[in-house]
């Protein structure tokens, strides 16, 4: 919710409008995800697959995980412990 | 007795611990959420619940702030914190409101509804609460942690 929120929309539009498909977002500082910020990636996502792509997730909080599981999209995410394992995942 | 169905005791009962009141502005929900954590910080919740209620609160204020005041400002929202005499404690987020039904949430963890960008902050709310009521036509809603 809020301002975290609507810059990672600002962030993610701007690389979608620009080609960009494949995206690495790192979470180890967020300590929850609210529904705004769930329905943004499920979005983007769904925009970034549609064009070939993927968004890989790393280093969510364990809350975070449990908050995507509750609302069933944990299982629609690649989830690693650090950056390069991420990048590594997209050769 | 009310003739409208409360969850737990009745408000008689319980001990008010905040009584705050937010302009319909998502900027401010982040203080109300801050000023309730810090407050259960105190009253020695675990940071797990701690967490389970903050997010409720979350999702219920942003619900507040955008169905039921329309992203109006001059508008207000009240948020209250109170406990009942086991140490349990609810949440009680009012906003002026017209109200929903609570009934006509759907489910977002249907497979259909996987990539929909809206709707999860009720379905999340009573999936972290122990017990979630709506009352006077759905602009109140009430939520308890054990």
């Amino acid at each position: 919710m809020g301002s975290a929120v609507d810059a990672l929309r600002q962030n993610m539009e701007e690389a979608l409008g620009n080609g960009d498909t494949r995206f690495i977002i790192n979470l180890a500082e967020v300590s929850m995800i609210d529904s705004s910020g769930i329905g943004l990636l499920v979005r983007f996502l769904a925009s970034s697959k549609q064009r070939g792509g993927n968004i890989k997730l790393v280093q969510p909080s364990k809350f975070a995980v449990q908050t995507l599981r509750l609302v069933g999209v944990l299982n629609l995410f690649e989830i690693f412990d650090n950056d390069d394992a991420a990048v590594e995942s997209f050769a | 007795m009310s003739a409208e169905f409360r969850g737990g005791p009745e408000d008689s009962a319980l001990s008010e611990l905040l009584d705050l009141s937010m302009p319909a502005n998502s900027e401010a929900i982040g203080t109300v959420v801050d000023t309730i954590s810090e407050n259960l910080a105190h009253l020695e919740v675990p940071e797990e619940k701690r967490l389970e209620v903050a997010l409720s609160v979350q999702e219920a204020l942003a619900n507040a702030v955008v169905h039921g005041c329309g992203n109006d400002p001059s508008k207000k929202v009240r948020c209250q914190l109170k406990s009942d005499p086991k140490g349990r404690i609810v949440i009680i987020v009012t906003d002026p409101g017209p109200g929903f039904s609570p009934d006509s949430v759907s489910d977002p963890s249907r497979h259909e509804n996987l990539y929909v960008d809206h709707g999860r902050g009720v379905y999340l709310i009573r999936q972290l609460m122990d017990e979630v009521h709506f009352e006077h036509g759905g602009n109140e809603i009430r939520m308890w942690k054990y």
